[in-house]
């Protein structure tokens, strides 16, 4: 079973998908239809793009400050919550899903991502 | 050609960026690694505009944000603007916004 | 309302802080010897309130299209970096270490 497959079938995980930081494909699995899990790509490809700008930049600013570079994000909502590492993405209820298994799963199984995010 | 950018009023510091962030040519800081800086930070900058217009295009259903065509980021002394691949940091006292993005707007042409 | 004094007492809490909502750094506590200092945390400060914001962008533009509720309004972001992670909620952040991090412990006490 790929990544994507495994987070979706965790308890809680509304949908998970990959982009590419090409921003030309997506995959996805989960409860979201091919037009949101569309935009759920596009949503996640900028804020991941940005949060590497902006760790890469607080590296250079204040020598080596131990974010960069950057695994991943998380952002709460109050119901639903977004996780993100590398380039894959996962939808969860947040009063379902334990943040720190869907967590523990992605940064154990996804590669880090150095250098041009291509 | 980009150095007669750096006649007009206020502009501190120019410089040309490539698509993956090197630096092509840049003139007016002191040291290079600086302009280095300059280029990975306009061309990071304006990826992240670019995603957050495309955002703005696709949850408003308008077109006219996409492609972004420059940004400009103010601070109380000094202003940072591109448009296209081109970047320049002005002095806010001694030139005109309006003329620095004029300038940089045809430079991005040639 | 979180406290700074609660917060750096948290399981391996490196730091504690609270921002603005414009970014600036309020205050803070560092846990001797984490190497972490306030202009760090002041650059933290603004990378958590910059993404806070791009997501309330985002989630209102997501609801707005799809009719799926439940991100509005945005709580809290996390900075997942190499060996720190940063948890902020409302107007307070950790710093943790990355192999070390209870993301739930987090916002709970961050919340509380």
């Amino acid at each position: 079973m790929n990544i994507i497959n495994e987070l979706a079938a965790m308890s809680g995980v509304i949908a998970a998908g990959e982009y590419s930081y090409r921003g030309d494909r997506f995959t996805y699995a989960g409860q979201l239809d091919e037009e949101k899990a569309r935009m759920a790509s596009i949503m996640c490809r900028a804020t991941t793009m940005a949060v590497h700008m902006q760790t890469d930049m607080m590296k250079s600013l204040n020598d080596d400050c131990g974010c960069a570079p950057a695994r991943g994000w998380i952002v709460k909502g109050g119901n639903v919550s977004v996780c993100v590492v590398a380039n894959v993405f996962c939808f969860i209820d947040s009063n379902s899903a334990s943040l720190n298994e869907i967590v523990k799963t992605m940064r154990d199984k996804v590669p880090n991502q150095d250098g041009q995010l291509i | 050609m980009i150095k007669r950018l750096m006649a007009v009023d206020g502009v501190m510091a120019v410089c040309h960026f490539r698509d993956d962030g090197a630096l092509v040519e840049g003139y007016g800081m002191p040291a290079g690694e600086q302009l280095v800086g300059l280029a990975k930070f306009a061309h990071d900058y304006k990826r992240m505009v670019q995603g957050n217009a495309d955002q703005l295009a696709m949850f408003t259903q308008v077109n006219g944000w996409t492609p972004p065509g420059g940004w400009i980021v103010r601070g109380p002394a000094m202003a940072v603007c591109s448009v296209g691949n081109m970047v320049c940091v002005m002095d806010n006292n001694s030139g005109s916004l309006n003329e620095v993005m004029q300038e940089l707007a045809e430079a991005a042409r040639w | 309302m979180a406290d700074l004094e609660k917060l750096i007492k948290l399981e391996h809490a490196q730091a504690a802080f609270k921002f603005s909502p414009s970014g600036e750094l309020l205050e803070h506590r560092i846990t001797a010897g984490s190497g972490l200092t306030a202009t760090m945390l002041d650059l933290l400060s603004h990378v958590c309130v910059a993404n806070m914001s791009i997501a309330s962008m985002q989630a209102r533009g997501w609801e707005n299209m799809t009719g799926m509720q439940g991100f509005y309004p945005i709580e809290g972001f996390t900075l997942i970096g190499f060996d720190w992670t940063a948890v902020a909620n409302g107007e307070y952040g950790v710093v943790l270490p990355n192999g070390q991090v209870d993301y739930e412990q987090a916002y709970a006490a961050l919340a509380s």
